[in-house]
């Protein structure tokens, strides 16, 4: 057995890791193709306005953030349905208020390493509610997202289309939602905000660079998610760095990596 | 609602001075030092030192962490029409160069509380092999020298002498010292005032001192881990060794491999505390106890109190001795 897995809090990290490159980049695929490639962005920006209401006035910080990311993953789409032909904007909107928030609330928390612990992910301390937590809303989260993949595909694509077809839009645009809230709040704790945003967009540009059908695409992305997560946690261990940033850092070379080996053989 | 609570507060007043035979008077008199103390230690010394001839107030708030905080344009704004600026020193207010640069306050003085102590080396946190190298020749500085522990936030590890300072009683002593004197140059004519107070705590930091020397150098076990290494003097100066889930100051949370650096430390020195600050919240110490077996236990920095603890009347000296005993505790 290799040292690192002597060590229960890696064990923890790996699994954490693992559940959450693997619905991350679910909800990264369906985010991407409606050009709404920021969301991840604005969404875990509101979320640490949550955490800072939280640790500013006392009350569960995860809480405030999964409330905080459902009002802004809302707010969004309201705008975005006032001004469809300049969607992103909304998304900057909601970013925008998400940062304004989160530093005007910051300033009343007695004790930042608190606050920096939602930025930068807690990974190694990792307790055993959070495991439990993230292990079953993983699951719910995984769950739906697979039920729904058909509607959430069509409605991504061409969402006019599958209004006249008889998808129900509405009610299936407001669970994507609500599981992106959830998805973000809990990587939030555990991988950090700055994290959770990167891993929407990242491994499914990486995915998108090798496969043409949105399933491969799908697949593809929880595999360089995972392979990310993986190499970033072990190299963070032997080495010393950042677990989330090295986590990032590592996707993004892959994505360089993919690229440059594709301008060679074109 | 204003003027009622205006009202209300002038009544009150009233009614307390009618009461109360030694009247607190709040307002700044004419004849009384307006003096700003950045953290908890250094506000502690400068009110023992003070008495009622300053008005003395502190600047990181109750319970706030102290190597974050930073002065608010308000507070700037008061630094303006301030005649004394206590600080620590040595980095501990990375923001002290910057706004005392800004500052057009002509009648400030600074003083800097660092400038007597037996200094140690901070050293960049890296590897878990703690080295306490005392730097032994007492460097003198002046305020324009106040540039060679210029310090930037992004630079955070890399103080060039640990801050930490008050830990010790030894080293607040001085702190003391340097407090009264320069408040005495400050303010001649209540001199006199100024140095009896100093030599009734300095009778008190001596005792505490003893008890610290006799508790800790019979105890078998040496080796306390906290959550950052705020204790460095005190470790110094009684024999121990500090082994800081993070360096000189708290950042965020320690990487994979300090964290099972840590972890095999305190199984390999059959350590069976696990020390973490009030502030910083226990939840890397309750990883650590859960793979070791290790208890958590609250040591204070001292870097910042609580306002329950303000209001139960604590200061420098008690809290210093719940500190012991919780070494004591641990290091049985």
């Amino acid at each position: 057995m290799p040292s690192i897995l002597q060590y229960d809090f890696m064990i923890r990290a790996f699994i954490v890791g693992i559940v959450l490159s693997i619905i991350i980049p679910l909800i990264g695929v369906i985010v991407v193709l409606k050009r709404l490639s920021m969301m991840g962005d604005a969404l875990s920006h509101s979320s640490l306005a949550g955490v800072a209401a939280g640790l500013a006035f006392g009350f569960n910080p995860i809480i405030g953030a999964v409330v905080a990311t459902l009002l802004a993953s809302l707010s969004i789409e309201a705008i975005r349905k006032k001004i469809p032909e300049f969607s992103e904007m909304s998304i900057a909107i909601i970013l925008s208020a998400g940062i304004g928030l989160a530093g005007l609330l910051s300033g009343f928390i007695k004790n930042a390493t608190g606050f920096n612990s939602f930025l930068f992910g807690s990974i190694v301390a990792i307790s055993n509610f959070e495991l439990i937590f993230v292990l079953f809303t993983g699951l719910i989260v995984f769950a739906s997202l697979i039920l729904l993949h058909k509607e959430l595909f069509f409605i991504a694509i061409d969402e006019r289309g599958a209004i006249l077809s008889g998808v129900p839009v509405k009610s299936t645009n407001f669970i994507f939602t609500v599981l992106t809230a959830i998805t973000v709040s809990i990587a939030a704790r555990t991988v950090g905000t700055l994290i959770v945003s990167s891993m929407m967009v990242v491994p499914v540009a990486c995915a998108m660079q090798l496969s043409k059908s949105y399933k491969q695409t799908a697949v593809l992305s929880i595999i360089f998610a995972v392979l990310s997560t993986l190499l970033g946690l072990i190299l963070s261990f032997y080495i010393g760095l950042k677990p989330g940033a090295t986590i990032v850092s590592i996707c993004v070379c892959i994505l360089i990596i993919i690229l440059a080996i594709k301008k060679l053989r074109s | 609602m204003k003027v009622f609570k205006l009202l209300f507060l002038v009544l009150a007043m009233g009614l307390l001075s009618a009461c109360s035979t030694n009247t607190v008077d709040k307002s700044p008199l004419e004849n009384k030092l307006t003096v700003y103390s950045s953290i908890y230690p250094v506000w502690d010394f400068t009110s023992k030192v003070g008495g009622d001839k300053i008005d003395n107030k502190l600047l990181v708030p109750m319970g706030t962490e102290a190597h974050d905080w930073e002065p608010s344009p308000t507070d700037i704004a008061a630094l303006e029409k301030a005649d004394v600026l206590v600080i620590n020193g040595l980095g501990m207010e990375f923001w002290a160069n910057s706004v005392l640069g800004s500052l057009s306050n002509k009648n400030l003085t600074l003083i800097d509380t660092s400038k007597e102590a037996n200094l140690i080396e901070g050293h960049h946190h890296d590897h878990g092999h703690n080295h306490d190298h005392e730097d032994e020749h007492e460097h003198e500085h002046d305020h324009e020298d106040q540039h060679k522990h210029e310090h930037d936030h992004d630079d955070e590890t890399k103080l060039s002498y640990d801050p930490h300072i008050w830990s010790s009683p030894v080293q607040a002593k001085k702190q003391m010292k340097i407090i009264m004197e320069e408040l005495s140059k400050k303010d001649p004519e209540n001199a006199e005032y100024y140095k009896s107070n100093f030599e009734k705590y300095s009778t008190e930091f001596d005792k505490l001192d003893s008890e610290y020397r006799e508790s800790l150098e019979s105890l078998p076990n040496k080796k306390i881990v906290v959550s950052h290494e705020a204790y460095g003097y005190m470790t110094h100066e009684y024999g121990l060794t500090q082994m800081g889930i993070e360096g000189l100051i708290p950042e965020s949370e320690p990487t994979p491999q300090r964290m099972a650096e840590i972890i095999d430390y305190v199984k390999e020195n059959n350590v069976n505390t696990i020390f973490f600050e009030q502030s910083s919240g226990s939840k890397v110490a309750e990883t650590i106890e859960k793979a070791t077996g290790a208890k958590t236990k609250v040591l204070s920095t001292l870097e910042s109190l609580t306002k329950e603890q303000i209001d139960n009347g604590d200061d420098y000296f008690s809290v210093m001795r719940q500190n012991l005993e919780a070494l004591k505790e641990a290091l049985k």
